[in-house]
């Protein structure tokens, strides 16, 4: 059976009228790296909310369906059993900061005093996941004095130190520069190598044809598209209906019409659409 | 902005190296030798020699002199004015102002009271200088202090700046679109209302995303929490703050007996 596994999955917020997520039917392997796309409002944090267990055991509201992470249903669990399992950090970084702690190191170590890790442990998990991330050199300044590039990687690490076998993340490079947010992806796409399942909302889609395994694409709530990076990046279904593309898709697809392109397949990277246009 | 937000100079010394109870037991003894004592000169030698020499002890003699010029000094002189000037207490009058008579009851009366703002004041001085925030934390909860109640304490002392900074941006935000803030006090109450929301909502939001934040960082398990921070607790440290209960005790008795 799959990993991850949400089954006809409907949820409204309390005091709304249209629900959040509709239907939502999704398998999920180990290993694989999702990538979710879609406008404002389609649903995107909340979906991170279900998998993260925040819906419905945080926010309150209307839920039916099942949300099941690793054999184990959501609503049979609790909260502070399910964070240990899966991981989220999310787009505001300076919200994420805990508030409690004066260096970044103690900010990272934050999660591992809460879920009672030893300390002869929490010393050397801290470093490796500052190593890995790449902010080794920031672990004694104030979490409050770093730009929110910096921040944003400090709330990844503050997760990823936990070890989660779901990693949930929403927006979690909207502050980094190109080569950061380059970084951040190898960083993740090198641990879903090592088996770990990460499910990452992002606009950023050169990097999701680069990196990702599935692309899901949500509108209104409800799963409009899914598949492969290189497939349902180019759809014309998609660029229809107002997801942002990449600027080498439009350009090849303008470029077609125009009989300027010749292949089938419209590219979605600078590299595909270079190697397209010599033919 | 500052890098760091506490006071905590971290240095190697007698006095960093005790437990923060045995500290935060320290300060209050000290506070409340100064007050209680029947003894007129107590609160003077702990504000003029005991507590600097602490600090000498603590490493951290420079900047507790540094802030207490700056800080403790001058509020404690103009209490001192305060008190000799308005207490109507005494007969013999040293010298008169106008309609104001400084007896010398008055003058021994602020000059002690002074000295004892001193001595409270100095002695917290001393104990955040010489403390680690998330030190003081870790060992209250550990202490049985419930971690919602320590982590709002800690996180409000580092959150305030924040606040602060960020009602400046609102300030200067609302400024620059035309909104007065620098004319009549009466102008100024009114146009005040125009920053409340976006400071308040805006936090409304904000304290929501971060206790999903901190939730998902496991801050309501259930497990034994533990603490990166290796929290002395010597025997020394036990033995001082029963002895330190005790001169509490002498202190109140005395002060009963010879009232
Ligand atoms: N706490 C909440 N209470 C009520 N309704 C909410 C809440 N959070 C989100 N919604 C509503 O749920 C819907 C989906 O919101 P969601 O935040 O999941 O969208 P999103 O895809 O993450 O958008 P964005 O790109 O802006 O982050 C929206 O209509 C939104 O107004
Ligand atoms: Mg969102």
């Amino acid at each position: 059976m799959a990993f991850i596994n949400l089954q006809n999955l409907t949820y409204k917020y309390p005091l709304t009228k249209t629900p959040a997520l509709q239907n939502i039917n999704l398998q999920i392997d180990k290993g694989e790296f999702i990538s979710v796309i879609g406008a404002n409002g389609a649903g995107k944090s909340t979906l991170c909310y279900a998998l993260a267990g925040f819906v419905p055991h945080f926010f309150k509201g209307e839920i039916s369906g099942e949300i099941e992470v690793d054999g184990i249903a959501s609503s049979k669990s609790t909260l502070d059993e399910w964070v240990v399992n899966v991981g989220l950090a999310f787009q505001n970084p300076f919200n994420q900061i805990s508030g409690a702690k004066y260096t970044v190191f103690e900010e990272i170590a934050f999660g591992l005093e809460n879920i009672g890790v030893p300390r002869e442990q929490m010393k050397s998990r801290v470093e490796e996941a500052m190593k890995l991330t790449g902010i080794s050199n920031l672990a004694d300044r104030s979490p409050y004095s770093l730009s929110g590039g910096q921040q944003q990687r400090v709330a990844l690490t503050s997760i990823l130190v936990m070890q989660p076998k779901l990693l949930v993340l929403d927006e979690p490079t909207s502050q980094m520069d190109p080569i950061g947010t380059r970084e951040v992806f190898e960083v993740i796409h090198n641990l879903t190598q090592s088996g770990m399942t990460v499910v990452m909302v992002e606009h950023k889609v050169e990097w999701i044809a680069h990196f990702a395994n599935r692309v899901i694409a949500l509108k209104d709530g409800s799963i409009f598209m899914e598949g492969k990076p290189s497939d349902v990046l180019t759809s014309d279904l998609l660029i229809e209906n107002g997801f942002g593309v990449s600027r080498y898709t439009s350009v090849a697809r303008e470029a077609k019409k125009q009989g300027l392109w010749k292949k089938e397949k419209l590219p979605v990277t600078l590299f595909e659409a270079a190697e397209g246009f010599k033919e | 902005m500052h890098e760091r937000l506490s006071f905590h100079i971290k240095r190697d010394s007698a006095i960093h190296r005790l437990n923060p109870l045995t500290k935060l037991t320290l300060v209050l003894t000290l506070i409340l030798l100064a007050f209680l004592t029947p003894w007129y000169w107590t609160p003077h030698i702990l504000a003029v020699i005991f507590i600097p020499i602490l600090s000498v002890i603590g490493k951290v003699a420079k900047e507790y002199f540094t802030t207490a010029l700056k800080l403790i000094l001058p509020a404690a002189t103009f209490l001192f004015i305060m008190q000799a000037v308005f207490q109507p207490i005494g007969e013999e009058i040293i010298f008169h102002f106008y309609f104001l008579d400084v007896t010398q009851e008055s003058l021994m009366f602020a000059f002690r009271n002074a000295m004892r703002i001193i001595v409270m004041v100095s002695a917290f001085t001393l104990f955040l200088l010489t403390t680690h925030p998330s030190e003081l934390m870790s060992d209250l909860t550990r202490r049985g202090l419930p971690g919602q109640f320590a982590y709002v304490m800690i996180s409000t002392l580092q959150i305030l700046p924040q606040m602060q900074a960020k009602a400046q941006t609102i300030i200067s935000a609302q400024r620059s679109r035309g909104l007065d803030t620098e004319s009549t006090f009466l102008k100024r109450a009114g146009s005040i209302f125009p920053l409340v929301g976006p400071l308040v909502f805006g936090s409304l939001a904000e304290v929501e995303e971060r206790a999903i934040a901190i939730e998902a960082r496991g801050f309501t398990s259930k497990q034994v929490k533990t603490s990166f921070h290796e929290i002395p607790d010597s025997s020394n440290d036990k033995i001082l703050r029963w002895s330190l209960l005790f001169l509490i005790l002498v202190s109140i008795v005395l002060n009963l007996w010879h009232s």
